[in-house]
């Protein structure tokens, strides 16, 4: 199996090179089997439909090429999402991938991504007595602020830059925060 | 996406692929679509398909705007204080058709290549520049985003997939955010819109 293993790394690792000079939709199997130098075959044997190929890029291209900053406080939350939002507008076509992997109907039983934990374990600290509906509702909200979706919707919709999109991200995070009825939370 | 989204006009024909490849990507999902099954349902030649949608990428965008104007219609707002209802109801429509749902957000989020993914960004402006002229243009351009953030498929996918939630609980974080990012603005409406 770790023969196997290291096809999928390497399929990744050649589309990621083949995402720099064309679309997701532009890199058909045949051309990615011939970069790799192995079958198309074997490249359905391991992503059976386009939408598993996406998936698993988009994570890979997460863990090498946006790693997550750890967090525990609201502030090195923004910091870390700012660190973000410049590396995607550093490398727009991977994270272009990462927001279209993250609006697809899960190909297999998919956790929750890293970043909503990092949340939710945050605000289980910040604001440990609030109730449950009104965490998931910040929860849902700010993860939902620090999207690939976010980033790309505005950059693609309202043609902004990262330094706009983090300003936008900052101001829709403190309105979020200041429903919180612990106003201490609700700072920058 | 709110009220008046703007859809090319569609020739009959058009209509009736964009229609019978939406009915197939319910029934088998948009992986497996074939063009010769898409000219059957919709009772035309293949090649009159091709003509009109030269690739599949063609006739995914052009499909994705359909279902958005169609399936996912939205009432018109007259208020920018109104958006939250609005998008309470998106949300629902969105979970009553899941994979319709699937097919409209991942294509919003293919860069210049794919659909717009703010279409309701000039209504949300008329509406705010209307009600609330005296923002200054970040503030006006973070509520704007972040409203049409919210009134869009995304967040359904998002709440569903990364929190489990439920159509009901979907619904009611969506609106309670749209709701916070309104609080910014609730008291600074020009005095002609209040009566």
């Amino acid at each position: 199996m770790e023969e196997s293993v290291d096809t999928a790394t390497a399929i990744l690792a050649s589309a990621a090179v083949l995402l720099r000079e064309r679309t997701f939709d532009d890199i058909s199997y045949r051309a990615l089997a011939d970069e790799v130098g192995i079958s198309e075959r074997t490249i359905y044997r391991q992503y059976p439909t386009r939408a598993h190929l996406l998936a698993a890029l988009s994570n890979w291209i997460e863990q090498t090429r946006f790693p997550l900053p750890p967090f525990v406080t609201v502030s090195d939350f923004r910091a870390a999402v700012h660190e973000r939002f410049r590396a995607f507008d550093a490398s727009p076509a991977y994270a272009y991938v990462g927001a279209r992997a993250s609006a697809i109907s899960p190909t297999l039983d998919a956790e929750p991504a890293y970043i909503t934990r990092a949340i939710e374990a945050m605000l289980d600290v910040a604001v440990p007595t609030l109730n449950r509906r009104d965490r998931r509702r910040v929860a849902a909200s700010l993860r939902y602020f620090s999207s690939a979706m976010f980033w790309a919707r505005l950059r693609t919709g309202f043609d902004l830059d990262a330094g706009e999109i983090c300003d936008a991200f900052d101001r829709a995070v403190g309105t979020v925060l200041a429903k919180l009825p612990d106003a201490t939370l609700a700072e920058p | 996406m709110t009220g008046s989204t703007a859809v090319p006009a569609l020739s009959g024909t058009q209509a009736a692929i964009l229609a019978a490849y939406a009915e197939l990507i319910e029934e088998v999902g948009s992986d497996d679509v074939s063009y010769r099954v898409i000219a059957r349902r919709a009772g035309i030649a293949q090649r009159t398909v091709f003509r009109n949608y030269p690739t599949r990428v063609d006739l995914l965008l052009a499909t994705a705007a359909w279902i958005e104007a169609t399936v996912f219609a939205r009432e018109e707002s007259h208020s920018i204080f109104d958006i939250p209802l609005t998008i309470r109801d998106a949300m629902q429509r969105y979970d009553a058709r899941p994979e319709l749902a699937h097919v409209v957000a991942e294509t919003a989020m293919r860069g210049v290549s794919g659909a717009a993914p703010s279409p309701g960004r000039a209504q949300l402006e008329r509406l705010l520049d209307a009600e609330v002229p005296s923002l200054d243009p970040a503030e006006r351009r973070a509520v704007v985003a972040a409203l049409s953030h919210l009134d869009s498929v995304g967040t359904w996918v998002t709440f569903r997939r990364e929190f489990g939630m439920d159509r009901r609980d979907i619904a009611d974080a969506a609106a309670w955010a749209a709701e916070a990012v309104l609080d910014s603005i609730r008291d600074r409406v020009a005095p002609r819109f209040i009566s």
